[in-house]
């Protein structure tokens, strides 16, 4: 392989690993807290998307009840400024992480104050994912939308630079996607390594029980803890939006479930994991040949049946003795 | 009569053929693993049974056997099904818990690519104008290939419920370091409940793709696996009756709700919520046809490698 393409499928795998890694936390965090699986992420992180969508343009003019409704008449006041438009993602993110809260309200709280089966939360959180995605296609439709091409401010598409006789491209959209995600994935390191609240959730994942007896209010955590997987999955469905495009309502089921294949490559519950496992996938996808590129969906899920037959704890995960 | 079959024929077969999925997920669950496998066996049975009645390699068996070509397909889908089981299960069932879910879904998503590809499964397109076993117009009558395999599946399971195999099962199921202790050999007896799962989904797939007359890489998706999942948890895991029972009414739902137009896939969705809720025995446990009384809480008996956040340190 040429040097030229070497830096190029370099930067589209890191680019699209860095928000595999951060959507995929949001899996790891519910995971490191209640040992399940909330198969409603992926729904979360469509809503992210379409969230930030309606604050940067307003309206969605192709179909569904909400067609003809502008929310804006004079013009989105989160339109033309990078930073207005930063502003927009962090509150679609955050009303995102405030949809998780309700989905563990209404889903996953119940059912462990029944003490249902485990499993019965795998249906559950399907259940909220049908109802969510369901009333996307109903109140905007099924169609594609696309943030206007001045979101990220007047910045060029792309840049361009020579390697010998070779031009490599990389597109803007990919470096911020980057910056933002290295950036989150900072921040987050910061909140659990290094301060109360973090040392809390440390706490909870580690023994809900012994966190009680301590004084942590077990349930405050784990809202907190649905809170931040929300924000995370609704901030990486903007990133991606911006990329790819706002793919309809079903647009959150490939990553949720390519997000599955994450953190188990990573190891379950492990956040440095989630990381890793999101680089490498991305950066596997980035290498597959252009002629095999038909089969690029099925590498992540390859690696992880991989990794589950050579190594099931994940790349960084701690194996636990089987005890009786 | 004859206007109530012209308009829910297909739905009582669509029935029958759900709650035949959910006894496929429902044997590896007898013996305490969590396979989300079905719907690939059920596509690879269909492919297996469409390519079988429609490639033009196969048109001189198709003249030669005329009708006879049906059972055919059933028998190759059984049999690369259950060979196929056997070679994804004897690795995968090393993993329990979510881990074996996980490395099913896997399975399932690198088929989906894997058919989206080929040009013998027809590509993105998939494979139509499978011949017919019935008239078109008169598909209900699928019902005398469904119906006299929902039976003989049921009294199977019974018949396995009853005999050292079945006892094997539920030994691994309630634990499987013990009966490991105890002289049954887990893998084997796992291996095993997962195959017949697999030759079971098989058949169904294959006797499915005339009946839906297309067949394409829609039919064995993630969506499946887990509406499969619900047949068997919300009709309840416990009891064989629980599967049929919620296969066949998670069927009929969406169908009765039709008056709902557009927010019927909304309130579908919230069925299930509400079912996982307030149902955690299945609607045959809650009707009391669960004769053992459910299982005392005890720990999780899946190896849970939980690392704590910030790990490392």
């Amino acid at each position: 392989m040429e040097l030229s393409q070497l830096i190029q499928n370099l930067m589209n795998g890191l680019a699209i690993g860095s928000v595999y890694a951060i959507f995929a936390l949001g899996y790891t965090l519910v995971f490191s807290i209640l040992g399940i699986i909330n198969f409603a992420h992926g729904a979360v992180f469509t809503l992210g998307a379409y969230f930030t969508y309606t604050l940067v343009v307003g309206q969605f003019e192709n179909n569904g009840l909400l067609k003809g409704i502008n929310l804006f008449p004079d013009g989105s006041p989160f339109s033309g400024n990078p930073w207005l438009f930063a502003l927009a993602t962090l509150i679609g993110a955050a009303v995102a992480g405030l949809v998780a809260v309700l989905i563990e309200r209404l889903a996953f709280r119940p059912m462990r104050s029944r003490g249902g089966d485990p499993l019965l939360a795998l249906v559950s959180s399907l259940g909220v994912a049908l109802v969510v995605v369901n009333l996307i296609q109903l109140l905007v439709g099924a169609e594609i939308y696309n943030f206007p091409s001045d979101a990220y401010g007047q910045v060029r598409p792309a840049l361009s630079f020579h390697i010998g006789e070779k031009v490599v491209i990389i597109r803007t959209v990919q470096l911020i996607i980057f910056a933002v995600s290295l950036v989150m994935l900072a921040l987050l390191g910061y909140v659990i390594g290094r301060t109360r609240v973090g040392k809390a959730l440390r706490a909870v994942a580690e023994n809900p029980g012994t966190a009680s007896l301590l004084g942590i209010s077990v349930d405050r955590f784990i809202l907190i803890t649905f809170f931040l997987s929300g924000f995370l999955g609704g901030l990486a469905g903007t990133l991606v939006g911006t990329a790819f495009g706002v793919a309809g309502p079903y647009f959150g089921v490939s990553y949720g479930l390519k997000g599955l294949a994450v953190i188990v490559l990573g190891g379950l519950g492990s956040i440095p994991g989630a990381v890793v496992g999101g680089l490498v996938i991305g950066l596997a996808e980035a290498f597959v040949p252009a002629q095999y590129s038909a089969y690029k969906d099925a590498v992540a899920f390859a690696l992880l049946f991989v990794i589950l037959l050579v190594r099931p704890q994940g790349l960084l995960g701690r194996a636990q003795i089987q005890k009786v | 009569m004859g206007d109530f079959l012209g308009q829910y024929g297909f739905l009582i077969v669509t029935m029958v053929q759900a709650g035949l999925l959910g006894l496929s997920l429902y044997f590896p669950l007898q013996a305490g693993q969590l396979s989300l496998a079905s719907p690939g066996f059920y596509a690879v049975g269909g492919y297996v049974a469409a390519i079988l009645l429609t490639n033009p390699a196969f048109a001189g068996w198709r003249d030669a056997l005329g009708n006879g070509m049906f059972p055919l397909t059933w028998l190759a889908a059984a049999l690369i099904c259950g060979v196929l089981g056997l070679i994804v299960g004897v690795p995968a069932l090393r993993l329990r818990g979510i881990y074996l879910a996980l490395a099913t879904i896997a399975f399932i998503e690198i088929l989906r690519v894997i058919s989206l590809n080929l040009s013998i499964t027809g590509g993105a397109i998939g494979i139509f104008g499978i011949p017919q076993a019935f008239g078109f117009q008169d598909r209900w009558q699928y019902i005398w290939l469904f119906g006299p395999l929902l039976i003989l599946t049921l009294l199977f399971a019974r018949q396995l419920e009853r005999s050292r195999v079945g006892r094997a099962f539920r030994a691994i199921r309630e634990d499987e370091l013990a009966a490991d202790a105890m002289g049954v050999p887990p893998t084997h007896y796992k291996v095993l409940a997962f195959v017949i799962g697999a030759v079971l989904a098989g058949l169904v797939g294959a006797m499915s793709a005339p009946f839906l007359n297309t067949w394409n890489a829609k039919q064995g998706t993630f969506d499946a696996s887990i509406a499969i999942l619900a047949f068997v948890l919300i009709g309840g895991s416990r009891n064989i009756w629980g599967p049929v029972v919620g296969g066949a009414l998670l069927t009929a739902v969406p169908e009765l709700l039709r008056f709902l137009a557009d927010w019927r896939l909304v309130i579908n969705g919230l069925v299930l919520v509400v079912a996982s809720l307030y149902l955690p025995q299945g609607i045959v446990g809650a009707l009391g046809g669960v004769r053992r009384p459910p299982p005392p809480r005890r720990p999780p008996s899946v190896p849970v490698v939980v690392e704590a956040p910030g790990g490392g340190s």
